[in-house]
């Protein structure tokens, strides 16, 4: 018995070793990684804009909704050193500084009792045009972005899904790399 | 054989019974439902008294630093600002801050997530029905300010019908900017016709 258990715990630290060699190699590779897209992706400060609307298409607590839920989305991606307000005297002296524009194109205000009775109507929906632009007026993204509350949820919420879309689109985008007098 | 003939009887006679608890428990969901949405739901069009500087009932919606968004509390407008209190949060926005005040109105389903669960569990279609009952509407309150360093905020309150524009007058008394003036409001924010 005892000559078999010795084969036995031999064999399970042969698999076992090489195995747990195996899981350091790949967190190491992927913390390295992490690494790496921190290092590239925290080069840009943002300053968000509000949206820009003619009078009366945007009701301002939508419109105050989407500005506030996109600062805090953007700064949940990690994507920039710090995300700026408008207006903020801080964002003056920041190099590499990008300006995020919206233009609305688009405001559908749907009805939260419509959608609950019927499922397929009364849908909320904002789009914006989205323009990041660095200081200079160089143009690094722009895109048509959508917010929608289809089902579920106050009319509100389409802020909520807009803002979510527009980070998710700089946060999966690849930003170019600041040079020295860019955006200044 | 008696047996035999009387087990189907026996079966039926069941199902029916099972039916008929089963109509009758829909039928007392449905009512019940119904009826804690007649309890929360507003009359439309009908606004309430507005108060004085004592405070008023509201949803901070989102924006105010330091409280988290959808608390109730009471909104209050004192002579250093807009002060908003609610269990374990406060947050104030100072008059001179205030760049902009705006007001509207906005049409919701009452109850929140877990009523509407429960409507959708009535049978027949019955959330349906009660969703055409169970919602109110509300005043917005979007006020535009600066922090200390000029950076732009917002914040929106969601307060009973009515409370908005009384809010805002007593803050523009205050001394408070507002670019629509009190008396003039538009309605064109209403969403009421929409909803």
């Amino acid at each position: 018995m005892k000559p078999k258990r010795k084969l036995f715990s031999a064999v399970l630290a042969g698999i076992a070793a090489p195995a747990l060699l195996l899981c350091a190699v790949n967190l190491a590779f992927i913390s390295a990684g992490f690494a790496e897209e921190k290092m590239q992706t925290t080069a840009w400060a943002i300053q968000v804009e509000p949206v820009q609307a003619e009078e009366g298409q945007l009701p301002p607590d939508f419109s105050m909704a989407t500005y506030e839920n996109l600062i805090t989305q953007l700064v949940k991606t990690d994507k920039f050193q710090q995300v700026f307000r408008k207006g903020d005297r801080q964002a003056e002296g920041v190099p590499n500084l990008l300006v995020l524009h919206m233009t609305l194109l688009k405001f559908d205000r749907g009805s939260q009792t419509k959608r609950a009775v019927t499922t397929v109507a009364g849908a909320t929906k904002v789009k914006v045009n989205l323009k990041v632009a660095t200081r200079d007026g160089n143009t690094v993204v722009e895109k048509d972005v959508q917010g929608t509350v289809r089902f579920f949820g106050e009319n509100m919420k389409a802020t909520y899904d807009l803002a979510k879309s527009i980070a998710g689109t700089l946060r999966d985008t690849s930003l170019p790399a600041p040079s020295t007098g860019v955006g200044q | 054989m008696p047996n035999v003939r009387g087990k189907p009887r026996c079966c039926a006679s069941l199902l029916r019974c099972h039916r008929a608890a089963l109509g009758a428990l829909s039928s007392a969901l449905l009512l019940a439902c119904l009826f804690c949405a007649s309890l929360y739901a507003h009359p439309a069009g009908a606004p309430q008294a507005p108060t004085g500087t004592s405070g008023v009932s509201a949803t901070q919606v989102l924006g105010l630093e330091g409280v988290k968004p959808n608390v109730k509390g009471t909104l209050t407008a004192q002579s250093s600002g807009l002060d908003f209190t609610a269990s374990g949060a406060h947050g104030t926005v100072p008059i001179a801050s205030i760049q902009d005040i705006f007001t509207g109105q906005e049409s919701r389903q009452v109850g929140g997530t877990a009523f509407g669960i429960v409507k959708m569990g009535v049978p027949y279609g019955g959330g349906r029905v009660i969703s055409l009952f169970s919602h109110e509407k509300v005043d917005t309150l979007t006020i535009e300010y600066l922090d200390a360093n000029g950076g732009l905020h917002g914040v929106v309150f969601t307060v009973p019908l009515g409370q908005a524009e009384a809010l805002k007058g007593q803050l523009v008394t205050l001394g408070a900017h507002a670019s629509i003036p009190v008396a003039s409001q538009p309605q064109t924010q209403d969403s009421g016709g929409k909803q």
